[in-house]
């Protein structure tokens, strides 16, 4: 990995003297890039660390050049990834001035490489084509060890933490007086509703990219992400139950959600009105359940009040309340 | 008992306490005052270990308090009308005065409450009502088997967090103590009142610890 990155920086800088930004269409330069990648690639292939934190800073030159490129962007991705990717190889204490770690380019990399979905789907070659527009060789694809996977569970995340700095900021609108409170079953809806318009510019790929997440080495990392957008939701909702409601309310929400995702990617109506129609429904039947149950609980409290009345009205009528 | 409350702001944001709204009846006064505090009890922490430790804990002390308000609930419900009620009475408010702190620093930190709380709803309650069929001496038997557990976790808990760090849990070593140094009186009243005097006590005591301990050991085990 060590070798990769310094690899990297070699490309980088070489670019960097080079004076122009390009995509790699400098064969020299392309050559050497190439080069510099193949012996990494070896390097990588020889040795067996997994995670590399003593990575030697590179000379000054190489650090200055590849800062200036890499610093503005680097600090943009850092915190739009709020949840970085698990199969990352971890190298989070890595932050120097100008030195942007690993997470970060793959971070970096993969955002890149959503433009490039519709065009070949949620696969290696997206994130190939983007490594290319970036200035980095396609080889560095290497770098994802769970391929298109990454790129999925990087795109949810990325998602999710939008979501749940909308439903923030929202909040403080709330609490700054500037906003009134939605009820419970409008804000879910909405909440829901902004999640997945996110998924509208990849509608036609997302089948693809959902039978990605069921993949069962995905599988773990999907039902993180899921569950945490689902708390986040009802966190923001207002829910604050400490006991069994707290599971109820979660598992319901994730049914509508992932009922609403499937809806939505066979939905042909104008703007994915028949989807919402959907939703709303479902939340709608949710809350009555809710209602119903409530209910239910009144109506058997009262049953077992009235019993207690008759009860002590037979045990009264036939002495047998009196003190002796 | 629904739980509904507008979500506060972060406390990075605003100075203020976390204060629950108007939508969380607060009838008991004492419990208003008790949470309107300048300090949160669980340090922030950005260490998803230590986090995760401090959410396991948190839940283990919610279970347990649960359990003891269900306990105390069976017993009443047997011995209601005795002399002995308006001390289990007394104990019982008091626990439940521990369940409600509880729920506030579940709410706060966002904690996810233990997947067995029907479960120990159930146990706690037949426990209780089991014990007090036996009669004072077997409810205050049960409640001195059960405090004395509780205080064993308590203090292991208070001994951990010792290890750590005393400076940074302050608060929190704060609250377990002096949860710990009430469930220690709950005790020391249930041996007052004729706790030890029947012979069928040795087995219920071992009973009801054994049963404490296995609810302690289940809720570690599954929530590591």
């Amino acid at each position: 990995m060590a070798a990769l990155i310094r690899g990297l920086r070699a490309g980088r800088a070489l670019r960097g003297l080079g004076g122009v930004a390009v995509q790699g269409t400098v064969s020299l330069q392309c050559s050497n890039v190439r080069r510099g990648f193949h012996r990494a690639a070896l390097l990588r292939l020889a040795s067996d660390s997994k995670s590399d934190t003593s990575v030697p800073p590179p000379s000054y030159h190489e650090v200055h050049t590849a800062g200036e490129s890499s610093s503005s962007s680097a600090q943009g991705e850092s915190s739009e990834d709020a949840q970085p990717n698990t199969s990352f190889q971890d190298q989070s204490g890595e932050h120097g001035e100008d030195y942007e770690t690993e997470e970060q380019l793959q971070a970096r990399i993969l955002t890149a490489a959503l433009e490039f979905v519709p065009q070949h789907g949620w696969t290696v070659e997206a994130i190939a084509a983007a490594a290319e527009t970036l200035g980095l060789s396609s080889a560095s694809t290497g770098m994802f060890n769970n391929g298109a996977g990454d790129l999925v569970l990087h795109f949810v995340a990325q998602c999710n933490a939008q979501l749940a700095e909308t439903l923030a900021e929202q909040n403080n609108q709330v609490q700054l007086g500037q906003a009134e409170a939605k009820k419970t079953a409008e804000f879910l809806k909405d909440a829901v509703e902004t999640r997945l318009r996110m998924l509208i510019p990849y509608i036609d790929t997302w089948p693809q990219a959902m039978s990605i997440l069921l993949l069962p080495h995905n599988i773990p990392d999907s039902l993180k992400h899921l569950s945490t957008m689902v708390d986040d939701i009802w966190y923001y909702a207002g829910d604050r139950s400490t006991d069994v409601n707290w599971y109820t309310r979660r598992a319901a929400l994730t049914g509508i959600y992932n009922t609403t995702e499937l809806v939505m990617v066979q939905d042909s109506s104008p703007d994915f009105e028949e989807t919402w129609a959907f939703l709303d429904n479902r939340i709608k039947d949710v809350v009555n359940m809710a209602n119903t149950a409530k209910q239910v609980q009144a109506t058997g409290e009262a049953v077992v009040q009235g019993l207690m009345g008759a009860a002590i009205t037979l045990k009264n009528l036939t002495g047998m309340n009196q003190r002796r | 008992m629904h739980r509904f409350v507008r979500p506060q702001l972060m406390l990075r944001d605003s100075k203020q306490p976390l204060l629950p709204r108007a939508g969380h009846l607060c009838t008991n006064h004492k419990s208003v005052v008790s949470s309107v505090r300048g300090y949160v009890v669980l340090p922030p922490t950005s260490d998803e270990e230590e986090k995760a430790m401090l959410h396991r804990m948190m839940r283990v002390d919610h279970a347990g308090e649960y359990g003891a308000n269900r306990i105390y609930a069976g017993q009443m419900a047997v011995l209601g009308r005795t002399q002995i009620s308006p001390l289990i009475q007394e104990m019982w408010d008091q626990e439940k005065q521990h369940l409600r702190k509880f729920n506030e620093i579940l709410a706060e930190n966002r904690v996810r409450p233990t997947l067995l709380l029907p479960l120990w709803n159930i146990a706690g309650f037949a426990l209780g009502a089991g014990s007090a069929l036996l009669g004072k001496e077997g409810a205050m038997a049960c409640t001195v088997a059960v405090e004395e557990s509780i205080s064993e976790h308590y203090n292991s808990q208070i001994r951990t967090l010792m290890e750590k760090d005393p400076e940074k849990y302050t608060e929190l070593l704060q609250l377990i103590k002096e949860f710990r140094d009430d469930e220690m009186e709950h005790h020391d009243t249930g041996l007052e009142h004729d706790a030890e005097s029947v012979n069928l006590n040795y087995c219920h005591d071992r009973m009801s610890c054994m049963n404490y301990n296995i609810k302690i050991q289940i809720l570690n085990n599954s929530n590591n």
